[in-house]
Protein backbone atom coordinates (compact mmCIF):
# COMPACT_ATOMS: atom_id res chain seq x y z
CA UNK A 1 0.00 0.00 0.00
CA UNK A 2 1.34 3.40 -0.89
CA UNK A 3 0.32 6.27 2.24
CA UNK A 4 1.46 9.26 0.41
CA UNK A 5 0.92 8.88 -3.38
CA UNK A 6 0.25 12.32 -3.78
CA UNK A 7 3.25 13.77 -2.60
CA UNK A 8 3.80 17.93 -2.97
CA UNK A 9 7.56 17.09 -3.68
CA UNK A 10 9.00 17.37 -7.28
CA UNK A 11 12.11 15.71 -8.29
CA UNK A 12 14.90 18.66 -8.94
CA UNK A 13 15.68 19.00 -12.42
CA UNK A 14 18.70 16.33 -13.33
CA UNK A 15 21.64 18.41 -11.89
CA UNK A 16 23.59 20.50 -14.64
CA UNK A 17 27.15 19.00 -15.17
CA UNK A 18 27.96 23.06 -15.20
CA UNK A 19 26.69 25.35 -12.52
CA UNK A 20 25.15 28.38 -14.17
CA UNK A 21 23.79 31.56 -11.90
CA UNK A 22 20.07 31.77 -12.48
CA UNK A 23 19.45 33.92 -15.41
CA UNK A 24 22.58 33.72 -16.98
CA UNK A 25 22.09 32.83 -20.63
CA UNK A 26 24.45 30.42 -22.08
CA UNK A 27 27.09 32.16 -23.81
CA UNK A 28 27.20 31.53 -27.43
CA UNK A 29 31.10 30.55 -27.44
CA UNK A 30 31.73 27.85 -25.28
CA UNK A 31 34.92 27.50 -22.82
CA UNK A 32 36.39 24.30 -24.53
CA UNK A 33 36.10 26.38 -27.95
CA UNK A 34 38.08 29.45 -26.30
CA UNK A 35 41.00 26.85 -25.08
CA UNK A 36 41.62 25.30 -28.50
CA UNK A 37 41.48 28.73 -29.89
CA UNK A 38 43.83 30.01 -28.16
CA UNK A 39 46.35 26.78 -28.90
CA UNK A 40 46.02 27.50 -32.50
CA UNK A 41 47.16 30.98 -31.92
CA UNK A 42 49.79 30.24 -29.63
CA UNK A 43 50.90 27.18 -32.65
CA UNK A 44 50.16 30.16 -35.61
CA UNK A 45 52.75 32.18 -33.29
CA UNK A 46 55.26 30.09 -33.19
CA UNK A 47 54.62 29.57 -37.02
CA UNK A 48 55.29 32.97 -37.93
CA UNK A 49 57.96 33.64 -35.31
CA UNK A 50 60.01 30.25 -36.88
CA UNK A 51 59.31 31.60 -40.47
CA UNK A 52 59.94 35.73 -39.85
CA UNK A 53 62.96 34.63 -38.00
CA UNK A 54 62.23 36.45 -35.07
CA UNK A 55 64.35 34.33 -32.74
CA UNK A 56 67.65 32.13 -33.98
CA UNK A 57 66.76 28.47 -34.24
CA UNK A 58 68.79 28.12 -31.26
CA UNK A 59 66.40 29.75 -29.40
CA UNK A 60 63.21 28.77 -30.67
CA UNK A 61 63.42 25.61 -33.79
CA UNK A 62 60.87 26.23 -36.14
CA UNK A 63 57.76 23.53 -36.09
CA UNK A 64 59.59 21.64 -38.85
CA UNK A 65 62.58 21.14 -37.37
CA UNK A 66 60.39 19.98 -34.33
CA UNK A 67 58.38 17.62 -36.10
CA UNK A 68 61.54 16.77 -38.35
CA UNK A 69 63.55 15.81 -35.38
CA UNK A 70 60.73 13.88 -33.46
CA UNK A 71 60.62 11.19 -36.36
CA UNK A 72 64.39 11.15 -36.52
CA UNK A 73 64.68 10.61 -32.22
CA UNK A 74 61.61 8.26 -32.77
CA UNK A 75 63.43 6.06 -35.34
CA UNK A 76 67.20 6.26 -34.81
CA UNK A 77 67.47 7.69 -31.13
CA UNK A 78 69.08 10.66 -29.11
CA UNK A 79 71.47 9.91 -25.83
CA UNK A 80 71.90 5.76 -25.91
CA UNK A 81 68.14 5.09 -27.03
CA UNK A 82 65.31 6.37 -28.73
CA UNK A 83 62.44 8.06 -27.86
CA UNK A 84 60.02 5.05 -27.13
CA UNK A 85 62.66 3.59 -24.93
CA UNK A 86 63.37 6.94 -23.11
CA UNK A 87 59.74 7.39 -22.70
CA UNK A 88 59.36 3.49 -20.98
CA UNK A 89 62.50 4.27 -18.93
CA UNK A 90 60.39 7.21 -17.51
CA UNK A 91 57.13 5.99 -17.38
CA UNK A 92 58.44 2.58 -15.75
CA UNK A 93 60.06 4.96 -13.20
CA UNK A 94 57.08 6.99 -12.24
CA UNK A 95 54.95 3.96 -12.14
CA UNK A 96 56.86 1.90 -9.90
CA UNK A 97 57.25 4.14 -7.81
CA UNK A 98 52.84 5.80 -7.67
CA UNK A 99 52.61 1.23 -7.28
CA UNK A 100 54.60 2.16 -4.37
CA UNK A 101 53.19 5.00 -3.51
CA UNK A 102 49.39 3.38 -3.75
CA UNK A 103 50.07 0.03 -1.63
CA UNK A 104 52.11 1.85 1.02
CA UNK A 105 50.00 5.53 1.07
CA UNK A 106 46.62 4.11 1.11
CA UNK A 107 46.63 1.94 4.11
CA UNK A 108 49.20 3.79 6.27
CA UNK A 109 46.96 6.70 5.57
CA UNK A 110 43.71 5.02 6.44
CA UNK A 111 45.21 3.71 10.02
CA UNK A 112 46.42 6.97 10.22
CA UNK A 113 42.84 8.35 10.20
CA UNK A 114 41.39 5.57 12.11
CA UNK A 115 43.97 5.31 15.07
CA UNK A 116 45.43 7.92 17.15
CA UNK A 117 48.61 5.68 17.65
CA UNK A 118 49.43 5.07 14.37
CA UNK A 119 48.73 8.43 13.28
CA UNK A 120 51.09 10.02 16.47
CA UNK A 121 54.27 7.52 14.87
CA UNK A 122 53.38 8.80 10.92
CA UNK A 123 53.19 12.03 11.30
CA UNK A 124 56.18 13.85 12.28
CA UNK A 125 58.42 11.89 9.83
CA UNK A 126 55.85 12.41 6.81
CA UNK A 127 55.77 15.90 7.63
CA UNK A 128 59.63 16.46 8.05
CA UNK A 129 60.46 14.85 4.62
CA UNK A 130 57.34 16.14 3.06
CA UNK A 131 58.60 19.70 2.98
CA UNK A 132 62.36 18.79 1.84
CA UNK A 133 62.55 19.91 -2.02
CA UNK A 134 63.00 16.20 -3.27
CA UNK A 135 65.85 16.94 -5.23
CA UNK A 136 67.26 18.02 -1.59
CA UNK A 137 67.56 14.68 -0.61
CA UNK A 138 68.27 13.20 -3.66
CA UNK A 139 72.14 13.13 -2.88
CA UNK A 140 71.47 11.09 0.40
CA UNK A 141 69.78 8.28 -1.46
CA UNK A 142 72.16 8.17 -4.37
CA UNK A 143 75.28 7.38 -1.34
CA UNK A 144 72.45 4.73 0.39
CA UNK A 145 71.26 3.09 -2.89
CA UNK A 146 74.03 3.78 -5.68
CA UNK A 147 73.19 5.78 -9.10
CA UNK A 148 70.95 3.36 -10.30
CA UNK A 149 67.06 2.85 -10.91
CA UNK A 150 66.24 2.23 -6.96
CA UNK A 151 67.45 5.57 -5.65
CA UNK A 152 65.22 7.27 -8.28
CA UNK A 153 62.05 4.98 -7.75
CA UNK A 154 62.48 5.42 -3.70
CA UNK A 155 62.70 8.82 -4.03
CA UNK A 156 59.36 9.11 -6.27
CA UNK A 157 57.72 6.52 -4.56
CA UNK A 158 58.60 9.04 -1.14
CA UNK A 159 57.43 12.08 -3.07
CA UNK A 160 54.36 10.22 -4.67
CA UNK A 161 53.70 8.29 -0.65
CA UNK A 162 52.88 11.77 1.32
CA UNK A 163 50.28 13.53 -0.54
CA UNK A 164 48.71 9.86 -0.96
CA UNK A 165 49.02 9.03 2.97
CA UNK A 166 47.30 12.67 3.79
CA UNK A 167 44.63 12.52 1.52
CA UNK A 168 44.05 9.24 2.83
CA UNK A 169 43.87 9.97 6.37
CA UNK A 170 41.51 13.20 5.47
CA UNK A 171 38.92 11.17 4.01
CA UNK A 172 38.67 9.25 6.36
CA UNK A 173 38.86 11.63 9.28
CA UNK A 174 36.08 13.90 6.92
CA UNK A 175 33.39 10.30 6.93
CA UNK A 176 30.22 12.32 8.55
CA UNK A 177 29.31 11.37 12.12
CA UNK A 178 26.39 10.71 11.54
CA UNK A 179 27.00 8.19 8.37
CA UNK A 180 29.29 6.41 11.09
CA UNK A 181 26.13 6.61 13.36
CA UNK A 182 23.70 5.49 10.98
CA UNK A 183 25.72 2.49 10.27
CA UNK A 184 26.07 1.34 13.59
CA UNK A 185 22.48 1.54 14.20
CA UNK A 186 21.56 -0.73 11.35
CA UNK A 187 24.11 -2.76 12.91
CA UNK A 188 27.57 -2.96 11.18
CA UNK A 189 30.44 -4.83 12.56
CA UNK A 190 33.40 -2.93 12.74
CA UNK A 191 34.73 -4.32 9.70
CA UNK A 192 31.73 -3.81 8.00
CA UNK A 193 31.66 0.07 9.16
CA UNK A 194 35.52 0.01 7.62
CA UNK A 195 34.84 -1.03 4.44
CA UNK A 196 31.14 -0.58 3.56
CA UNK A 197 31.45 3.19 4.88
CA UNK A 198 34.32 3.99 5.58
CA UNK A 199 36.65 3.08 2.39
CA UNK A 200 34.21 4.33 0.27
CA UNK A 201 33.87 7.31 2.27
CA UNK A 202 37.12 8.23 2.07
CA UNK A 203 37.59 7.05 -1.97
CA UNK A 204 36.86 11.04 -3.44
CA UNK A 205 39.57 12.08 -1.33
CA UNK A 206 42.10 9.24 -1.96
CA UNK A 207 41.98 10.03 -6.08
CA UNK A 208 42.34 13.49 -5.50
CA UNK A 209 45.86 12.74 -3.65
CA UNK A 210 46.30 10.76 -6.60
CA UNK A 211 46.21 13.81 -8.50
CA UNK A 212 48.72 15.36 -6.61
CA UNK A 213 50.65 12.55 -6.46
CA UNK A 214 50.66 11.79 -10.28
CA UNK A 215 51.74 15.92 -10.73
CA UNK A 216 54.83 15.46 -7.70
CA UNK A 217 55.98 12.61 -9.22
CA UNK A 218 56.32 13.69 -12.76
CA UNK A 219 58.04 16.72 -12.12
CA UNK A 220 60.29 15.08 -9.49
CA UNK A 221 60.96 12.36 -12.23
CA UNK A 222 62.12 14.66 -14.77
CA UNK A 223 64.02 16.98 -12.75
CA UNK A 224 65.93 13.56 -11.17
CA UNK A 225 66.68 11.91 -14.72
CA UNK A 226 68.26 15.50 -15.42
CA UNK A 227 70.46 15.26 -13.09
CA UNK A 228 71.47 11.39 -12.15
CA UNK A 229 69.70 9.10 -14.87
CA UNK A 230 71.81 7.37 -18.43
CA UNK A 231 67.95 6.61 -19.83
CA UNK A 232 64.41 8.81 -19.97
CA UNK A 233 63.02 11.42 -21.16
CA UNK A 234 65.05 14.40 -18.45
CA UNK A 235 68.50 12.50 -19.26
CA UNK A 236 67.72 13.02 -23.02
CA UNK A 237 66.46 16.72 -22.60
CA UNK A 238 69.57 17.61 -20.60
CA UNK A 239 71.82 15.59 -23.04
CA UNK A 240 70.56 18.03 -25.80
CA UNK A 241 70.89 20.83 -24.11
CA UNK A 242 74.22 19.79 -23.32
CA UNK A 243 75.01 19.70 -27.54
CA UNK A 244 72.69 23.15 -28.27
CA UNK A 245 70.27 20.51 -29.78
CA UNK A 246 67.23 22.84 -29.06
CA UNK A 247 64.95 20.84 -31.48
CA UNK A 248 65.46 17.63 -29.69
CA UNK A 249 64.75 19.63 -26.19
CA UNK A 250 61.31 20.86 -27.34
CA UNK A 251 60.40 17.13 -28.91
CA UNK A 252 61.23 16.30 -25.15
CA UNK A 253 59.13 18.83 -23.77
CA UNK A 254 56.10 18.29 -25.86
CA UNK A 255 56.41 14.17 -25.04
CA UNK A 256 56.50 14.97 -21.65
CA UNK A 257 53.31 17.37 -21.78
CA UNK A 258 51.38 15.04 -23.53
CA UNK A 259 52.30 12.46 -20.83
CA UNK A 260 51.31 14.47 -18.26
CA UNK A 261 47.76 15.34 -20.13
CA UNK A 262 47.73 11.76 -20.52
CA UNK A 263 47.70 10.90 -17.01
CA UNK A 264 45.40 13.57 -15.83
CA UNK A 265 42.98 12.91 -18.28
CA UNK A 266 43.03 8.81 -17.34
CA UNK A 267 42.32 10.14 -13.59
CA UNK A 268 39.54 12.43 -14.43
CA UNK A 269 38.16 9.32 -16.08
CA UNK A 270 38.90 7.24 -12.67
CA UNK A 271 36.89 9.73 -10.89
CA UNK A 272 33.91 9.93 -12.98
CA UNK A 273 34.04 5.82 -12.98
CA UNK A 274 34.73 5.41 -9.01
CA UNK A 275 33.04 8.32 -7.23
CA UNK A 276 30.27 10.03 -9.49
CA UNK A 277 28.95 11.19 -7.00
CA UNK A 278 31.56 13.44 -5.25
CA UNK A 279 30.50 16.83 -4.30
CA UNK A 280 26.75 15.45 -4.74
CA UNK A 281 26.33 14.88 -1.01
CA UNK B 1 9.11 -1.56 26.48
CA UNK B 2 11.94 0.79 26.53
CA UNK B 3 12.34 2.12 30.15
CA UNK B 4 14.94 5.10 30.93
CA UNK B 5 15.53 5.43 34.91
CA UNK B 6 17.81 8.06 36.50
CA UNK B 7 19.27 8.57 33.18
CA UNK B 8 21.82 11.59 33.34
CA UNK B 9 24.62 12.87 31.05
CA UNK B 10 27.04 15.42 32.55
CA UNK B 11 29.70 16.49 29.86
CA UNK B 12 33.20 18.11 30.81
CA UNK B 13 32.76 21.56 29.70
CA UNK B 14 35.72 23.94 27.85
CA UNK B 15 36.06 25.79 31.57
CA UNK B 16 36.79 22.46 33.47
CA UNK B 17 32.69 22.96 35.13
CA UNK B 18 30.72 20.53 34.20
CA UNK B 19 27.56 20.44 31.76
CA UNK B 20 24.17 18.51 33.21
CA UNK B 21 22.97 17.74 29.23
CA UNK B 22 20.93 14.76 30.88
CA UNK B 23 19.74 15.16 34.70
CA UNK B 24 17.77 12.24 36.08
CA UNK B 25 15.34 11.25 33.33
CA UNK B 26 12.86 9.20 33.88
CA UNK B 27 10.61 7.79 30.93
CA UNK B 28 8.46 4.79 29.55
CA UNK B 29 7.94 4.61 26.05
CA UNK B 30 5.15 1.72 25.68
CA UNK B 31 4.63 -0.27 21.98
CA UNK B 32 1.91 1.42 20.24
CA UNK B 33 2.98 4.64 21.34
CA UNK B 34 4.65 8.13 20.01
CA UNK B 35 6.35 9.94 22.73
CA UNK B 36 7.66 13.33 21.75
CA UNK B 37 10.14 15.46 23.56
CA UNK B 38 9.96 19.26 22.76
CA UNK B 39 11.88 21.69 23.85
CA UNK B 40 14.17 24.76 23.36
CA UNK B 41 18.04 23.72 22.21
CA UNK B 42 20.42 22.68 24.51
CA UNK B 43 17.16 20.91 27.14
CA UNK B 44 18.93 17.12 26.20
CA UNK B 45 16.07 16.18 24.25
CA UNK B 46 18.98 15.06 21.35
CA UNK B 47 21.27 14.09 24.16
CA UNK B 48 18.29 11.56 25.44
CA UNK B 49 18.10 10.07 22.35
CA UNK B 50 21.61 9.34 21.42
CA UNK B 51 22.47 7.50 24.89
CA UNK B 52 18.94 5.47 24.00
CA UNK B 53 20.63 5.40 20.35
CA UNK B 54 24.25 3.67 22.24
CA UNK B 55 25.78 6.65 20.39
CA UNK B 56 26.43 8.16 24.11
CA UNK B 57 27.44 6.63 27.11
CA UNK B 58 24.89 7.26 30.44
CA UNK B 59 27.18 8.77 33.51
CA UNK B 60 24.46 7.54 35.81
CA UNK B 61 21.18 5.62 35.48
CA UNK B 62 19.88 2.77 32.74
CA UNK B 63 17.78 2.59 29.76
CA UNK B 64 16.55 -0.85 29.01
CA UNK B 65 14.44 -2.34 25.97
CA UNK B 66 12.43 -5.16 26.95
CA UNK B 67 14.35 -5.85 29.93
CA UNK B 68 17.82 -5.70 28.27
CA UNK B 69 19.95 -3.15 29.07
CA UNK B 70 21.41 -0.58 26.26
CA UNK B 71 24.98 -0.24 25.88
CA UNK B 72 25.85 -0.04 22.80
CA UNK B 73 24.11 1.07 18.96
CA UNK B 74 21.84 -1.84 17.84
CA UNK B 75 19.32 -2.77 14.92
CA UNK B 76 16.61 -3.42 17.00
CA UNK B 77 16.60 0.44 17.63
CA UNK B 78 16.24 2.38 14.24
CA UNK B 79 17.37 5.71 13.87
CA UNK B 80 15.73 8.44 11.58
CA UNK B 81 19.02 11.59 11.49
CA UNK B 82 18.06 15.18 10.69
CA UNK B 83 20.55 15.61 8.19
CA UNK B 84 20.17 12.60 5.74
CA UNK B 85 22.80 10.17 6.14
CA UNK B 86 21.80 7.73 3.14
CA UNK B 87 25.16 6.50 1.07
CA UNK B 88 25.43 8.43 -1.70
CA UNK B 89 27.34 5.54 -3.61
CA UNK B 90 24.30 3.21 -3.28
CA UNK B 91 21.28 3.78 -5.03
CA UNK B 92 17.53 4.20 -3.33
CA UNK B 93 16.79 0.32 -3.13
CA UNK B 94 20.40 -0.53 -1.49
CA UNK B 95 20.23 2.47 0.86
CA UNK B 96 17.13 1.14 2.12
CA UNK B 97 18.24 -2.70 2.30
CA UNK B 98 21.67 -1.61 4.19
CA UNK B 99 21.21 -2.70 7.66
CA UNK B 100 19.90 -6.27 5.98
CA UNK B 101 23.10 -6.96 3.94
CA UNK B 102 25.01 -5.85 7.44
CA UNK B 103 22.26 -8.97 8.63
CA UNK B 104 23.63 -11.03 6.08
CA UNK B 105 20.12 -11.44 4.03
CA UNK B 106 20.78 -12.67 0.76
CA UNK B 107 20.44 -10.05 -2.25
CA UNK B 108 17.13 -11.35 -3.39
CA UNK B 109 15.39 -11.33 -0.39
CA UNK B 110 16.73 -7.74 1.07
CA UNK B 111 15.43 -6.43 -2.77
CA UNK B 112 12.53 -7.86 -2.15
CA UNK B 113 11.84 -6.47 1.55
CA UNK B 114 13.07 -3.36 0.42
CA UNK B 115 10.64 -2.89 -2.01
CA UNK B 116 8.36 -3.37 0.04
CA UNK B 117 8.78 -0.54 2.39
CA UNK B 118 10.07 1.83 -0.60
CA UNK B 119 6.12 1.08 -1.57
CA UNK B 120 5.17 1.71 1.80
CA UNK B 121 6.59 5.36 2.12
CA UNK B 122 5.76 6.12 -1.65
CA UNK B 123 8.91 5.69 -3.67
CA UNK B 124 8.33 2.47 -5.62
CA UNK B 125 9.47 4.59 -8.68
CA UNK B 126 12.44 6.23 -7.60
CA UNK B 127 14.17 2.41 -6.33
CA UNK B 128 17.26 2.94 -8.86
CA UNK B 129 18.37 6.82 -8.41
CA UNK B 130 21.14 7.60 -7.08
CA UNK B 131 19.91 9.74 -3.18
CA UNK B 132 21.16 12.69 -4.69
CA UNK B 133 18.68 12.96 -7.27
CA UNK B 134 15.92 12.78 -4.76
CA UNK B 135 14.42 16.18 -2.65
CA UNK B 136 15.29 16.67 0.43
CA UNK B 137 11.64 15.00 1.72
CA UNK B 138 11.70 11.77 -0.57
CA UNK B 139 15.27 11.08 1.51
CA UNK B 140 14.04 11.34 5.05
CA UNK B 141 11.25 9.13 3.40
CA UNK B 142 14.00 6.95 2.14
CA UNK B 143 16.01 7.35 5.71
CA UNK B 144 12.54 5.80 7.41
CA UNK B 145 12.35 2.69 5.04
CA UNK B 146 15.72 2.16 5.62
CA UNK B 147 15.55 2.59 9.78
CA UNK B 148 12.38 0.14 9.30
CA UNK B 149 13.73 -2.30 7.31
CA UNK B 150 15.50 -4.42 10.46
CA UNK B 151 11.85 -4.05 11.49
CA UNK B 152 13.27 -2.60 14.63
CA UNK B 153 11.22 -2.59 17.97
CA UNK B 154 11.43 1.33 18.45
CA UNK B 155 11.87 3.91 16.13
CA UNK B 156 14.26 6.69 17.54
CA UNK B 157 13.37 10.06 15.19
CA UNK B 158 15.68 13.32 15.90
CA UNK B 159 14.24 16.37 14.75
CA UNK B 160 13.81 14.35 11.26
CA UNK B 161 11.34 16.92 9.77
CA UNK B 162 13.06 19.90 10.91
CA UNK B 163 14.95 21.07 7.57
CA UNK B 164 11.77 20.45 5.25
CA UNK B 165 9.89 22.93 4.06
CA UNK B 166 6.40 23.37 6.02
CA UNK B 167 4.10 21.74 2.89
CA UNK B 168 6.37 18.48 2.80
CA UNK B 169 6.87 18.62 6.68
CA UNK B 170 2.93 18.25 6.52
CA UNK B 171 3.57 15.56 4.09
CA UNK B 172 5.63 13.32 5.98
CA UNK B 173 3.90 14.18 9.42
CA UNK B 174 1.01 12.13 7.60
CA UNK B 175 3.27 9.64 5.95
CA UNK B 176 4.80 9.17 9.90
CA UNK B 177 1.19 8.50 11.51
CA UNK B 178 -0.24 6.36 8.66
CA UNK B 179 2.94 4.13 9.42
CA UNK B 180 2.38 4.27 13.17
CA UNK B 181 -1.34 3.52 12.94
CA UNK B 182 0.05 0.57 10.28
CA UNK B 183 2.92 -1.29 12.38
CA UNK B 184 1.97 -0.13 15.75
CA UNK B 185 5.80 0.63 16.18
CA UNK B 186 6.64 2.60 19.24
CA UNK B 187 8.11 5.64 18.57
CA UNK B 188 10.78 8.48 20.40
CA UNK B 189 10.13 11.58 18.33
CA UNK B 190 12.10 14.66 18.62
CA UNK B 191 11.32 18.18 17.96
CA UNK B 192 10.99 21.73 18.79
CA UNK B 193 7.80 22.29 17.38
CA UNK B 194 4.81 22.50 19.70
CA UNK B 195 2.24 22.16 17.14
CA UNK B 196 4.46 18.61 15.69
CA UNK B 197 4.56 17.56 19.21
CA UNK B 198 0.66 17.43 19.57
CA UNK B 199 0.02 15.97 16.00
CA UNK B 200 2.39 12.73 16.38
CA UNK B 201 2.53 12.18 19.98
CA UNK B 202 0.49 9.92 22.09
CA UNK B 203 2.63 11.13 25.09
CA UNK B 204 4.12 14.50 24.83
CA UNK B 205 7.52 15.64 27.57
CA UNK B 206 8.12 18.77 27.73
CA UNK B 207 11.99 19.50 28.74
CA UNK B 208 13.83 22.38 30.10
CA UNK B 209 17.86 23.41 29.73
CA UNK B 210 20.70 23.20 32.03
CA UNK B 211 20.27 20.89 33.26
CA UNK B 212 18.29 18.94 30.76
CA UNK B 213 15.35 17.30 32.56
CA UNK B 214 11.44 16.92 31.74
CA UNK B 215 9.47 19.29 33.29
CA UNK B 216 5.92 18.10 32.32
CA UNK B 217 4.04 15.15 30.70
CA UNK B 218 0.64 15.21 28.30
CA UNK B 219 -1.23 12.88 27.45
CA UNK B 220 -2.74 13.28 23.78
CA UNK B 221 -4.69 11.28 20.71
CA UNK B 222 -4.91 13.83 18.14
CA UNK B 223 -2.44 11.86 15.91
CA UNK B 224 -5.46 8.52 15.94
CA UNK B 225 -7.71 11.04 14.14
CA UNK B 226 -4.77 12.39 12.16
CA UNK B 227 -3.80 9.11 11.04
CA UNK B 228 -7.35 7.87 10.19
CA UNK B 229 -8.85 11.37 8.71
CA UNK B 230 -5.29 12.63 7.49
CA UNK B 231 -6.64 16.33 7.66
CA UNK B 232 -4.56 18.50 10.12
CA UNK B 233 -7.27 21.78 9.81
CA UNK B 234 -9.98 20.39 11.98
CA UNK B 235 -7.34 18.80 14.66
CA UNK B 236 -5.81 22.47 15.13
CA UNK B 237 -8.24 24.61 15.47
CA UNK B 238 -9.77 22.24 18.07
CA UNK B 239 -10.16 23.92 21.55
CA UNK B 240 -7.98 21.26 22.92
CA UNK B 241 -5.31 21.28 21.05
CA UNK B 242 -5.13 25.13 21.47
CA UNK B 243 -5.28 25.12 25.10
CA UNK B 244 -2.25 22.31 25.33
CA UNK B 245 -0.59 24.39 22.34
CA UNK B 246 -0.44 27.37 24.77
CA UNK B 247 0.28 25.39 28.14
CA UNK B 248 3.48 23.86 26.82
CA UNK B 249 4.22 27.25 24.94
CA UNK B 250 4.12 28.53 28.27
CA UNK B 251 6.11 26.07 29.83
CA UNK B 252 8.83 25.90 28.01
CA UNK B 253 9.22 30.07 27.98
CA UNK B 254 8.92 29.94 31.46
CA UNK B 255 12.32 28.88 32.24
CA UNK B 256 14.22 31.09 29.71
CA UNK B 257 12.23 34.23 31.36
CA UNK B 258 13.48 33.49 34.82
CA UNK B 259 17.18 32.83 33.40
CA UNK B 260 17.02 36.55 32.15
CA UNK B 261 15.83 37.91 35.41
CA UNK B 262 18.87 36.43 37.35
Amino acid sequence: MTLAANSQEVLPLSPNRHARLPGVARPRIGTRTISVATLAALLALWFTAARLGWATPLFLPSPADVFNQFGVVLNDGYAEGTLLEHALASLGRIGAALGIGIVLGVPVGLLMGLNRWVRGVFTVPIDLYWGLPPLAYLPLLIIWLGIGESSKIVLLALSTFAPICFSAQAGVRSVPVERVNAALSLGASRLQLFTGIILPSALPEILTGLRIAVGAGLSTLVAAELIAARSGLGYMIMSAANFLATDVVFVGLIVIAALAFAFSAGLRWLERRLVPWKGKL
Amino acid sequence: MLRIQDASVTFPASDGSAVHALDRVNLDIAPNSIVVAVGASGCGKSTLLNAIAGFLPLTEGSITLDGKPIDKPGSERGVVFQKDTLLPWANVLDNVALGLKFQGVSRAERHERARGLLALVGLSDFADKPPYELSGGMRQRVGIARALATDPKILLMDEPFGALDSLTRETMQQLLAGIWAETGKQVLFITHSIEEALILGTTIVVMSPRPGRIIARFDAAFVRDFAEYGDIGPIQSAPRFIELREEIRALIHQPARSGALQ
